[in-house]
């Protein structure tokens, strides 16, 4: 799953005004087997959707002629096809709107390529996965089985409640892929209390405690700064 | 790419020229000259003395032709006239003046203020209070005009302001992004020698600190233009550090850091990023302002109706009569080391401030500086019964 040299080509839509922005993710990307089509706006990037069908799409969210949002907003109308969106540090309000209308990912400028093309292959795995669930999942000394309800750290079962069962479950199905506050409030807590961070932030710290090697440097259960949190399984 | 300057804040030049208001429409309460000219409250006093005695000076020889009747509609428009330009009480006493010069020069028996027919009566008191409740419309009028050109003026400049902010991050972030990006591809191009990986290293670490310096620079911009919006919410501090930790991780240059934070959990409601930013400024400055590999604490606790986060360190500690400065925009020890430009710890106050908390600066009995960062911390969280 560390590139994309067993699967098909897969075709990528580019809309972005920078023309040097444009000529490097192009690079970086039929380097690593995606077919590249760009748009240099909204409009043009919206009309490219409706002609053609792509398997992902990256986003700038400050065009020139319509706001990124609303461009988000349109392609969710038509295709559920994957959507990273470019973006830059201190917008942290655009990108939760930007996931929650819909944003598979981000990635802030100035990002590395093997930062983006690992959001890239996360968020196509998430487009993919639909109904098929894996039972087993590992990571490090521990796995999931998500079938007989178990998790255990270097084969000893670790004892969690029910709602930490529920995050740690929501987090597992998701790996490798940004999940805002709202969206798991909202999963595990019930929309009701999409607002209540602060139950987030404590049962976030208690997996932590319970499944990281080391609780205060974590790797498995990511900060996602003001945004959200993303589990990493590598 | 240089000479397409700002393309967006143009737009925002174009919605502040759009826009009608009702109210800016009217012409007369808009002129700018009558306005200043009737700024002192005696001239508008004298404007209504002489807008009366103008009326009944040119009404007197024509009363052979013009009915008293027809003149009180004059009088009125005179006075609605009066009341766009002058304020409340010059109005009102045009008002008082005109009824009572109307009803002595014009209102048979004239050259007395007895009236007799009840309908001359009517038309007196009618007069009155149509001519008082013009003059208080108008004033409100005003006032509301005032207030919405104020409002208007002020959310043009703070949207110019943020267009402007967000254009030169722009403008500055896609060549900064270009490089980094095109460095870091080089790399998986193929094999390279020792040298070439070195200067795309070079490369890439010169790219990220210029990328540094954007941000502090655009960060203590929107400080300074009191553009920063804070987003409260529950943030659990362990995790603030260790993200302030992670970020910089890269100017560490080999201090060893020592986190004290108590067991359980520490909420408190802040903005989980600028929180972020002033800890890893904090824990930045500590590493550059003190010998190599010495270690750097970072500890937090609650203290009283406050959060106290606390980086303190092993260094010489701040010259006396530092300490009130070393939070000044732009402000730099006299002897610091070179690089740098002074906005990080001014960041960081303004960051900690904006968020309704504040910061000091001092030194540790055994010599070391400490940084402390108090956030309110009155209320706690309501959290769900499996944890209580």
């Amino acid at each position: 799953m560390n590139n994309a040299t067993s699967t098909p080509d897969l075709s990528a839509l580019v809309i972005d005004d920078e023309p040097q922005i444009q000529r490097l993710l192009a690079t970086v990307l039929e380097a690593n087997r995606y077919r590249v089509t760009t748009a240099n706006s909204g409009r043009e990037g919206l009309s490219t959707i409706s002609k053609q069908r792509h398997d992902l799409i990256i986003l700038d969210l400050g065009l020139p002629d319509i706001t990124g949002l609303a461009v988000l907003k349109q392609i969710r109308e038509w295709t559920q096809a994957p959507v990273v969106i470019l973006t830059v540090q201190d917008s942290e309000a655009e990108k939760i709107e930007a996931l929650d209308c819909g944003a598979d990912d981000y990635v802030t400028k100035p990002f590395s390529s093997g930062e983006l093309l690992a959001r890239l292959r996360a968020a196509v795995r998430r487009a993919d996965r639909g109904k098929a669930e894996e039972p087993l999942l590992r990571f490090g000394n521990i796995t999931v089985n998500l079938a007989a309800r178990l998790v255990t750290r270097e084969n000893l079962a670790v004892k969690l409640t029910s709602t930490e069962y529920a995050l740690l479950r929501l987090f597992v199905q998701h790996a490798g892929n940004v999940l805002t506050h709202k969206q798991v409030l909202r999963e595990v807590w019930g929309p009701e209390h999409e607002q209540k961070t602060q139950y987030l932030r404590v049962y976030v710290q208690r997996l932590r405690d319970k499944l990281e090697p080391n609780p205060n440097s974590p790797v498995y259960f990511l900060t996602e700064s003001g945004i959200g949190y993303r589990f990493s399984a590598s | 790419m240089a000479d397409v300057p700002v393309p967006s804040a143009n737009s925002a030049v174009k919605t502040a020229q759009r826009r009608p208001s009702v109210f800016l429409s009217i012409p007369l309460i808009d002129n700018e000259r009558i306005r200043t000219f009737l700024a002192p409250a005696w001239r508008q006093y004298v404007a209504a003395f002489v807008v009366v005695c103008g009326v009944s000076g040119i009404g007197y020889p024509l009363r052979p032709w013009v009915n008293y009747q027809t003149l009180a509609l004059i009088y009125l428009l005179a006075e609605v006239m009066l009341a766009l330009v002058v304020g409340r009480w010059a109005t009102l006493l045009a008002a008082v003046l005109s009824a009572a010069v109307w009803d002595y020069l014009f209102v048979p028996p004239i050259y007395s203020f007895h009236i007799e027919d009840i309908y001359d009566g009517t038309m007196v008191i009618t007069y009155w209070v149509v001519a008082l409740v013009v003059g208080e419309l108008t004033a409100r009028l005003r006032t509301y005009q005032k207030a919405e050109l104020q409002a208007q003026l002020l959310s043009e400049s703070e949207k110019l302001g943020r267009t402007l902010l967000n254009s030169v991050s722009h403008e500055f972030r896609t060549p900064i992004s270009a490089i980094v990006g095109a460095a870091g591809n080089l790399r998986a191009q193929g094999e390279l020698s020792p040298a070439q990986e070195r200067l795309i290293g070079e490369i890439e670490s010169a790219g990220t600190r210029l990328n540094r310096i954007v941000q502090s620079l655009l960060s203590a911009a929107r400080m300074q233009g009191g553009q920063l919006q804070p987003r409260l919410d529950w943030c659990e501090v362990r995790e603030v550090i260790n993200a302030s930790l992670r970020e910089s991780a890269e100017l560490l240059n080999g201090h060893p850091i020592e986190t004290n934070i108590p067991a359980g959990p520490h909420l408190a409601k802040m903005d989980f990023f600028l929180m972020q930013q002033a800890m890893s400024n904090l824990i930045a400055n500590a590493a550059i302002h003190t010998p190599p590999e010495t270690p750097i604490e970072v500890s937090a606790r609650f203290e009283g109706k406050e959060l106290l986060l606390q980086v303190s360190d092993r260094g010489p500690g701040l010259p006396a009569g530092e300490l009130e400065h070393v939070f000044d925009l732009f402000h730099r020890l006299p002897n610091s080391k070179p690089g740098g430009v002074g906005l990080g710890l001014a960041i960081v106050k303004g960051f900690v401030e904006a968020q309704g908390g504040r910061v000091a600066a001092g030194n540790a009995a055994n010599g070391g500086a400490v940084f402390n960062i108090w956030m309110p911390a009155a209320d706690s969280p309501e959290l769900p019964e499996e944890i209580l």
